[in-house]
């Protein structure tokens, strides 16, 4: 080659390198940021890195996707071998046959290997529920747990069954190298077929069983797919705490952790690689074989110009290891426990942290997205919850499909604190099965800097004149539901014709380009930074928005609008009752509505926390509370008229419901 | 001896049918049954709906594929060309940021890409926003109405969702070509310039067909996560533009509960990947080795 063309060519390889690390540098740089943005730079702190070992669910999804990933490495990495070794000795065509096979986890994508996982898994709960009733019923000397979950079991099978094909494909080829005498050689000569095994032909195929296994551990730490669809909701990988974080606000804990992973893997490639930076290459001979792209990368990984992989990926290992027995050991007392769902930010998490110091019970605390969200992680038996905290028209739902518990009200005595008008509501007329937890209203927030004009009716969200700078609500009953406002017809309604013409109006809308998005939590980040002019979200939600960009108003449109109770609620057979009524009569003290209240900014059902909570702003900050941010939390009676409940509606609308609603965007 | 060992065999047939065949197998059943499990074929007509977000996901995922193995190709030959220190270095860059969550890289994309992000921001100091304004008012169906934005929209088009799959699958696409043309014999480059071929020649009668399983192994390797991801769309495209993972990802866990569609829809999605696959190999099966299966 020559001279200049290297110049050339050596630039364009630069500039793609600058394109693979300019999020990375920007990740880095945001984590020592001072302020909480991930755009606005306010100077140069350490606070992040001081606060992330104090945030619980960032440590523990670091400490399960250590672990998970260990120990399917370990597993898949025995079990991979002597399956290598099996197949090694069966005829050609049973070996290809099964070779095929052990190809389809890794031809397949992700999704489709997680769905059918998720699957497989929920079906065999249900066949192992009906074996355990009746096993249970025959007998009574074993005791067999009727219900089984998702949880860090089905992770770690998941992570299993798609780590053993790669063991499998980086074994096989040393195998093949390996003379198939040797083994029989050794026997003849007096050992035993275990140490023929030890002594022979382990060390012949230890390179393969290594790079193996540093592929397999690779590939679980940084699988998200799998591990979203197979991990239930009780355990979380740090990838998929990111993911959930993504749709609020990430905190610049997560860019610290990230920079801490990143430069502790930089700092071992560079240690390991100055060491032989003159050791060169031995010759490189490539396997003969028909090879397949995954093999061609562990052969190249076993290669030794990639010692530092090796090293670097041992060194990790090593560390991951020292970090799990710490772990573990610290764990290793066992405190019941309370499982809750909630929605994102939607506690002040002291309260978790008062709660658990009083009553010694580790709170479980997850979030779901959306009430449809949280129906289909009930529905598909992913969920392990105690307590859910949904909303008003799905809560009817959960009765209506027997799939809530009633609770007992002796033990929740701070029930009698909550104001009557939200007792005995539509969804649950008797109040059996709720406690409320908040309430507030639907609304439009726009950008003051970037609308000119006053926004007092729905129409704004499908006006042209803000093409690109809308963003869609992304839950049916919201989305739709303002349609039918805008329209003049109920937010109930059951008639076909009429939700088919508020569909279409967003529909038409979203094909104009008029959305940017559709957000839910997201919304949050994309208001506050000015990246979206016009929303709609919930009353709460504004508020905290408020604090972060003054420019930002809300209003309750001249159509009127929903307004909703949020209400704890305990599930079907929830395993730990008692922990469950503690959890919820501890939520409905007005000392814990008072401080959510002020946190999560929306109103509280409290009767007490409601009138004291001006004077307790006051106290707290030191000045008055804005009469109007407080009629925004607190809607007054004369607005709260213009406003609708959601009701549960019938199987045959909810059906039009999702149909139309995954139709969207379609086009 | 040999009896002996294939019973090693037996677990991992036992294994790969349970976790393997089984829940494909369920899979399938779900794919044809409503949710009484009867069966039906329902699922399948309602996907006619859904056409689109096929055509989309594949369209999409091609342009990425092709737009890493533009970058990937010349790049690894470049690389393969450096002294060995250039190379050890740059193969630890291109691994590097494997280690580090790649939905974390993807979130980083999103605020430089904002309306109001940094790449905006540099756009409009350098005046480029301007420019696109201007061009922009001049394919506007109605010049009177077009009113001028202070950014260029990047987040939320299908532009951003195609760069997140570049920037995530693109070391894939890297990795196996140069691992296959750093392998190459060079007695043969030389063996055809002594023959008289000049270095384009060299390149495409020698270099290219041998660098072809690589190619080929890069493409799938970059193709199958591109047409069912579902994360990259949801953060990068904005939830506007679905893609098949979303699909199929708001069918299990998302906001519209209908598992048996879901299955339908990875079913079809499995046997058209798998189709794409089996003919890609028969169309490499003429050279050295064969790359998949």
């Amino acid at each position: 080659m020559k001279k200049q063309n290297r110049l050339g060519s050596r630039l364009l390889i630069g500039l793609m390198f600058l394109f693979l690390y300019a999020p990375i540098l920007l990740l880095i740089v945001f984590s020592f940021n001072a302020g909480d943005s991930s755009a606005v730079w306010k100077g140069f702190s350490l606070h992040w890195y001081g606060k992330l070992f104090q945030n619980r669910l960032i440590m523990e999804s670091v400490y399960t996707t250590l672990l998970v990933s260990l120990l399917a490495t370990a597993i898949a990495t025995a079990a991979g071998t002597f399956a290598a070794i099996g197949l090694y000795s069966l005829g050609r065509k049973k070996r290809e046959a099964l070779l095929t096979v052990n190809n389809i986890p890794m031809m397949n994508a992700d999704i489709v290997t997680g769905v059918s996982l998720c699957l497989f898994f929920v079906a065999f709960f249900q066949g192992w529920g009906t074996f355990a009733r009746w096993f249970n019923d025959l007998q009574s000397v074993v005791e067999l747990p009727e219900r089984l979950v998702l949880g860090f079991g089905t992770l770690l099978l998941a992570h299993v069954s798609f780590n053993i094909p790669y063991v499998i494909l980086n074994v096989a080829p040393k195998l093949r190298q390996m003379d198939r005498n040797l083994m029989d050689a050794a026997q003849d000569l007096g050992c035993t077929w275990m140490q023929a095994f030890w002594k022979v032909m382990l060390p012949e195929i230890k390179p393969g069983i290594v790079s193996g296994a540093l592929i397999a551990f690779t590939m679980s730490i940084d699988d998200f797919i799998i591990s979203y669809f197979t991990a239930g909701s009780a355990s979380s990988t740090l990838a998929m705490t990111i993911y959930g974080m993504t749709k609020k606000r990430v905190t610049p804990e997560i860019n610290a952790v990230s920079t801490l992973l990143f430069l502790s893997v930089l700092v071992l490639l560079v240690l390991s690689n100055l060491k032989e930076v003159r050791a060169e290459a031995r010759s490189r001979k490539g396997a003969a074989h028909r090879s397949t792209a995954l093999e061609k990368l562990g052969q190249r990984i076993a290669e030794p110009r990639f010692r530092w992989v090796r090293r670097g990926t041992a060194a990790a290992l090593a560390c991951a290891f020292l970090f799990t027995v710490v772990v573990l050991a610290k764990e290793t007392g066992s405190r019941p426990v309370v499982n809750v769902c909630s929605w994102g930010e939607y506690i002040d998490e002291d309260l978790i942290t008062q709660f658990e110091d009083t009553t010694g019970i580790r709170v479980n605390y997850q979030t779901a997205e959306s009430n449809e969200t949280l129906y289909s992680l009930l529905k598909s038996g992913g969920a392990d919850y105690d307590v859910v905290v949904p909303s008003d028209y799905m809560i009817g739902r959960l009765i209506q499909e027997d799939m809530l518990d009633k609770l007992d009200y002796s033990q929740i005595p701070n029930f009698s604190l909550i104001d009557d008008r939200f007792k005995h509501l539509s969804y649950d007329p008797a109040n059996e099965y709720t406690v409320p937890y908040a309430w507030g209203t639907l609304g439009i927030i726009y950008n003051t800097a970037m609308v000119e004009e006053e926004i007092t009716s729905w129409s704004a969200l499908y006006d042209d004149r803000y093409a690109g700078n809308v963003l869609l609500i992304n839950n049916s009953r919201d989305a739709l539901g303002e349609a039918l406002l805008y329209l003049g017809y109920s937010v109930n309604t059951t008639d076909e014709g009429e939700i088919r013409q508020a569909y279409e109006l967003v529909a038409d809308a979203n094909r104009r380009g008029v959305f940017q998005g559709r957000v839910m939590d997201e919304v949050l980040q994309k208001m506050e930074g000015g990246n979206a002019a016009i929303a709609t979200y919930y009353a709460g939600d504004y508020i905290s928005m408020l604090e972060n960009n003054e420019d930002l108003a809300f209003v309750i449109p001249e159509e009127g609008s929903n307004w909703f109770v949020d209400a704890m609620c305990m599930l079907k057979d929830a395993p730990h009752q008692k922990e469950a009524h503690m959890w919820m009569n501890f939520i409905a003290s007005t000392e814990s509505n008072l401080m959510n209240m002020d946190y999560i900014g929306y109103a509280s059902p409290n009767r007490e926390a409601l009138e004291r909570y001006p004077a307790y702003y006051e106290e707290l900050y030191g000045e008055e509370l804005e009469p109007e941010i407080y009629d925004i939390m607190v809607t007054p009676p004369e607005i709260l008229e213009r406003c609708e409940a959601y009701l549960n509606l019938p199987a045959a609308t909810l059906n039009l419901y999702n149909t139309l609603w995954t139709q969207m965007g379609v086009n | 001896m040999k009896s002996r060992l294939s019973g090693f065999a037996v677990p991992y047939v036992v294994w790969m049918a349970l976790m393997v065949v089984i829940p494909i197998l369920i899979m399938v059943v779900y794919a044809f049954t409503t949710s009484e499990f009867e069966g039906t074929l329902e699922n399948f007509a309602e996907m006619g709906v859904y056409a689109s977000v096929f055509t989309r996901s594949f369209r999409l995922a091609l342009i990425a594929t092709l737009v890493c193995l533009l970058i990937g190709y010349p790049v690894s030959y470049w690389m393969a060309h450096e002294g060995p220190g250039f190379q050890r270095v740059a193969m630890a860059l291109i691994m590097l940021p494997m280690w580090m969550n790649f939905l974390l890289r993807t979130y980083s994309w999103m605020s430089i890409l904002e309306n109001n992000g940094l790449l905006n921001q540099l756009f409009r100091n350098i005046g480029l926003v301007d420019v696109y304004n201007q061009i922009a008012v001049r394919f506007a169906a109605d010049p009177a109405l077009y009113k001028p934005t202070d950014y260029i929209p990047i987040i939320g088009t299908s532009g951003a969702v195609v760069l997140g799959m570049v920037y995530n699958y693109l070391p894939f696409m890297i990795l196996p070509i140069y691992s296959v043309i750093v392998k190459l014999d060079h007695s043969l480059l030389e063996a055809a310039r002594d023959l008289g071929a000049d270095s384009r020649r060299v390149f495409r009668k020698v270099i290219l067909p041998l660098s072809l399983p690589g190619v080929l192994s890069g493409v799938t390797m970059v193709f199958v996560p591109s047409v069912s991801t579902f994360a990259i769309s949801r953060l990068l495209g904005g939830g506007t533009q679905l893609m098949l993972g979303d699909l199929i990802e708001q069918q299990f866990l998302g906001g519209a509960y209908n598992p048996h569609l879901g299955a339908a829809i990875s079913m079809v999605m499995m046997v058209i990947v798998v189709v794409c696959m089996v003919v890609m190999n028969r169309f490499g099966e003429g050279e050295e080795q064969a790359v998949m299966l």
